[in-house]
């Protein structure tokens, strides 16, 4: 066969991100190889080399950034990925979204981090750094295999962000056109690309995932050093800094990305609201919950020396949990029970692997004993290579056989892998925890707050699962609603709450009663009278409801009150009070503006249907519907609960927004008689159907949210009828046919275009006659022909109006008389109509009432979060010192 | 006993009730037949129906006369036809969805819904071929 020359293709680049792609891969194995042996021989030639090994596999991740950076720059639409997820129209900042859009794109940003994250580990000098960066190369070698797109039959080893458009769609060469100027020219037809999902053109879709993937990439570091010193074995402690840091890290850079996905959903989807306990959500807040409480039990770790086996338990649970989220994610299993649902590579089970891979890595460092270890290894080494050589042998025929065996083997080994993990654990740590805590200490109550939070998690894990379990063991389980959650996390996060505010009033190892009686009576005091008032001032009398809110101001005075009464040596010591007091904020907010939330577009609405009674309830039946949607007529004032508000009209963005149709919203507020707007969109999108984005005004006390629900332009249009000539000259007037529109010739301009020349009538047009009705009311129309100049066809472009119910056409024009003047001119025009239509759009607003304190927390979180990092890296610089 | 230890015990129940209510509380994805049923014996529980657009019937939404009223038939994987009540304004993909998923309780051989998930086929996956303006 000939081989078809492709013109235009610039494939140096692919192959030079290809090479960068088998670079990084080859040299992070290589880094393993390199690190494992320092050290198992703590000799420095080895980690010399390691670190060059290293550097060498950075290099290689940048290339592959920088290369398909300028691939999507550059508009290189022979490229699947950049054809795929970006489009010629892109602003440069949505450029930099389509990066990370798409599977490969985020793998590559994890990547990013994690190498960049190495090379702050290579230049930390602790007893550790060996076995951490053997661990981190482990890492990078998993995450660059994902990018390899090594296929052999149906055997698939990562997918490449190089792989050309023509091999990935060869359909694309079946154009017909083609046949024409020839395959090998089919650039030529690819003009644009696919474009990036409109859903994710907004602001925060540029730095939520950047901020998400840091956040798991950090999650990584205390995995390393929890491995390493189990690895090692022995006493020797002083891992547990580095990795109370870095834990503190994640904590802080994984809830600001998580708080940031929800402050998009808010911005951008139709929900109403910025937490919706979606499996993707939730799948980013499981590694969170584990990793805080994983924090706590370093700083426990720290302080006291005890508590090492929670510790380690958490830590390496909480980064089994990020490589969890992503296969949730990643493999398309999440299917019906997320509006996410992320397109499957048909790497799934490369993940999975990766997973037990990690689990194994583990199970191997907790275990003490050689023979167990080598046996270990040798099993995880087994499993890495057999798995793929025995699904690339096995024929396709064979595999329904296979996969209940494979299947069962799976889950059994699993079992035994973690119930071996734990107890190699138990049995590494067990004189730490053979002793006990004292009630008045510090670290009980830590302890207990911990659990609580894994508590949360195990309701978390167990209703996110749910279509896990349903594929592994064949179950019809419907996915959980939100209210499943709220319920129980409602009731959850109280006692973390409690403990939150409790714990700095004790001290590690033990308090005197008096000074924790004391500290805790003054704090419940003051809380409980601030509870009262709020509860008063914000209408809330649930017994659910109440112990939340008494609990969240709990937890922020009682630590406020700590801050300031405890004189500190610096500002930066009262770091885990704010960080406390910015969660209780958060979650405060949370409960004000789920619990207050109104849906002001809430009413009985006009209509009943009969399966509703007058109040649109359906009592008879025992279902209720709240009628959620309001309807509103342009131009004429609606009611909203307090808000009056009028749909002033609509327009077409511009440019780069022009498929974007705004509608304009007047809202006025009756109690106090302000006034604003909101201009919530729609958007015909020709890849995805319609789409609509919210629009929200902030207030500092309230935002109000509104987005369209549907339009009257979608509705089926009605024909026009009752169509009828009349042959008229100017200033003349005429009737419909049902002589319910009255119109006149007002005037006649004409002007000459490229192809002919176009003519226009503006037609005043009255509903009451011209004689009665004052002349601001008329309404004009604008009926045109045009008269091709080379063949002189007539070409009528007519006017269709629902809003008049009328249609206008020039049929035909007849010059009276030679000398071109207006009056000399005869039309015969013909009319239509229909019953008017009065645009309209169906709308739901609701108030969120301090959702900023929402916001708030976050950023107390965070800086909290700060300044501990900023406290704890004091204290190592001093100790190193 | 050490305090402790009753603190875990105690935990651990807190767990395993929450595990508990969690699969006691959740449904079934079911047909419409098994969703009337169902409705029957748990009148207050919500059903999950994973069904089709019937497009041989009429689907009806008047936004002037109730913004807030669907009705439209469905067809579950039994090849069952329902009459469905939605309380909620037509959703925009609606017509475009291969398949939906409905949430809400059967009475009297209707089908409350209060919740579509509607899926649509090219949603997320490839564009077909799309040809511009040879240049």
């Amino acid at each position: 066969m000939k081989s078809i020359e492709f013109a235009g293709e610039w494939l140096w680049l692919g192959n030079l991100g290809h090479a960068a792609v088998i670079l990084t891969f080859a040299t992070a194995l290589l880094a393993v190889f390199a690190f494992f042996k320092a050290s198992k021989e703590g000799t420095s030639t080895y980690y010399d080399w390691g670190k060059r090994f290293f550097l060498a596999h950075s290099f290689g991740v940048l290339s592959i950034v920088a290369v398909l950076f300028f691939l999507i720059f550059f508009h290189r639409f022979e490229y699947y990925y950049v054809w795929r997820h970006s489009s010629l129209a892109l602003p440069t900042h949505y450029m930099i979204s389509c990066f990370w859009e798409g599977q490969e794109g985020s793998f590559l940003l994890w990547m990013f981090w994690n190498a960049a994250i190495g090379l702050v580990l290579l230049r930390k000098q602790t007893d550790f750094k060996a076995p951490v960066m053997a661990i981190m190369a482990f890492a990078q070698v998993a995450l660059s295999s994902m990018l390899l797109g090594i296929e052999w039959g149906s055997f698939h080893l990562g997918s490449s962000p190089f792989e050309l458009l023509r091999v990935e769609r060869p359909d694309f060469l079946q154009i017909p056109i083609l046949g024409s100027i020839g395959i090998g020219n089919y650039l030529q037809v690819i003009t644009d690309g696919n474009g990036l999902n409109p859903l994710l053109q907004n602001y925060w879709m540029v730095i939520h995932p950047p901020t998400l993937f840091f956040g798991f990439a950090t999650a990584v570091v205390p995995f390393a050093y929890s491995v390493a010193a189990l690895w090692k074995g022995g006493q020797n402690r002083s891992w547990i800094r580095p990795a109370l840091i870095w834990s503190l890290v994640c904590v802080g850079i994984l809830g600001l990305g998580i708080i940031m996905g929800g402050y998009w959903a808010y911005e951008s989807l139709n929900f109403g609201g910025y937490w919706a306990w979606d499996p993707v959500e939730n799948a980013s807040l499981m590694p969170w919950l584990l990793m805080a409480a994983a924090a706590h039990m370093l700083l426990i770790a720290k302080s006291t020396g005890r508590h090492l086996f929670s510790a380690h338990l958490l830590i390496q649970l909480s980064f089994w949990l990020v490589l969890y989220a992503t296969f949730l994610t990643r493999s398309g299993i999440l299917g019906e029970a997320s509006v996410h649902s992320f397109t499957d590579l048909g790497l799934s089970g490369q993940l999975l692997l990766f997973l037990l891979a990690f689990i194994g890595l583990s199970y191997w460092a907790a275990v003490q004993s050689k023979t167990l270890r080598s046996a270990i290894a040798y099993a995880l080494l087994a499993l890495l290579v057999l798995i793929p050589l025995v699904s690339m042998a096995i024929p396709e025929s064979w595999e329904a056989h296979f996969t209940s065996i494979i299947k069962w083997a799976g889950i059994v080994l699993f079992a035994l892998t973690l119930v071996g993990f734990i107890q190699a654990l138990l049995k590494e740590t067990k004189d730490d925890v053979a002793t006990e805590d004292k009630v008045s200490s510090r670290e009980f109550w830590m302890f207990l707050g911990s659990m609580f939070l894994i508590l949360s998690l195990v309701q978390v894990f167990f209703a996110t699962s749910i279509p896990v379990f349903n594929k592994l063991f064949g179950f019809k389980t419907a996915v959980p609603q939100e209210a499943d959650y709220n319920r129980v996390q409602l009731w959850l996060a109280m006692p973390i709450m409690v403990l939150m505010a409790m714990g700095h009033w004790f001290r590690f190892r033990e308090t005197p009663l008096e000074v924790w009686v004391k500290g805790l009576l003054k704090t419940v005091g003051l809380s409980l009278s601030l509870s009262v008032l709020l509860a008063w001032a914000l209408d809330i009398y649930n017994l659910g409801y109440l112990l939340f809110l008494f609990a969240s101001v709990y937890l922020i005075s009682a630590n406020a009150w700590y801050a300031l009464e405890k004189k500190k040596k610096s500002w930066l010591n009262h770091g885990s009070s704010v960080a406390h007091i910015g969660f209780g904020v958060l979650l405060l907010g949370v409960l004000i503006s789920s619990v207050n939330q109104r849906i002001i577009t809430q009413s009985a609405g006009i209509g009943l249907a009969p399966e509703m009674d007058a109040n649109g309830q359906m009592d008879a039946k025992g279902i209720e519907f709240n009628r959620e949607n309001a309807i509103l007529y342009k131009d004429r004032q609606g009611q909203a609960s307090n808000y009056g508000v009028t749909y002033m009209g609509q327009r077409k963005g511009t440019g780069f927004d022009s498929i974007n149709e705004y509608f304009l919203l007047n809202f006025v507020d009756t109690l106090t008689g302000d006034s604003f707007q909101l201009q919530p969109m729609t958007q015909n999108n020709p890849k995805m159907g319609l789409l609509a984005e919210p629009d929200t005004r902030h207030f500092l006390s309230k935002d109000i949210f509104t987005h369209v629900s549907y339009q009257s332009s979608m509705d089926k249009p009605e024909p026009f009828a009752g169509f009828k000539q009349d042959t008229l000259r100017m200033g003349e007037t005429f009737t419909t046919s049902s002589a319910k529109l009255a119109l006149r010739l007002d005037s006649f301009s004409s002007y000459p275009t490229a192809e002919g020349l176009v003519v226009q009538l503006k037609m005043a047009c009255s509903n009451i006659g011209f004689s009665e009705s004052p002349t601001e009311a008329y309404r004009y129309v604008y009926p045109q022909f045009k008269i091709n100049t080379a063949s002189g066809a007539f070409e009528s472009a007519p006017v269709e109006s629902d809003e008049l119910g009328l249609y206008v056409s020039i049929q035909h024009m007849k010059i009276l008389d030679p000398n071109p003047k207006a009056e000399n001119l005869e039309f015969v025009i013909q009319t239509g109509e229909k019953k008017p239509v009065i645009p309209y759009v169906v709308v739901k607003s609701i108030e969120f009432p301090w959702i900023n304190a929402v916001w708030a927390g976050t950023v107390l979180m965070v800086l909290g979060f700060a300044m501990t990092i900023a406290r704890r890296l004091k204290e190592q610089r001093e100790l190193l010192a | 006993m050490k305090p402790l230890h009753i603190a875990l015990i105690v935990l651990a129940a807190i767990g395993l009730a929450t595990v508990i209510s969690l699969y006691g509380n959740t449904t079934q994805y079911v047909s419409f037949y098994e969703a009337a049923q169902f409705s029957e014996e748990h009148p207050n529980k919500e059903y999950h129906v994973v069904c089709q657009l019937d497009k041989s019937k009429p689907l009806e939404y008047n936004a002037q006369e109730d913004a807030n009223k669907l009705v439209f038939y469905a067809i579950d994987s039994l090849g069952n036809t329902c009459r469905v009540i939605y309380g909620k304004p037509k959703p925009q993909d609606m017509e475009r969805s291969e398949k939906l998923v409905l949430i809400g309780k059967h009475r009297a051989g209707d089908f409350y819904a209060t919740d579509i998930l509607s899926k649509c086929p090219s949603k997320y996956e490839d564009a077909p071929v799309q040809v511009g303006q040879v240049q």
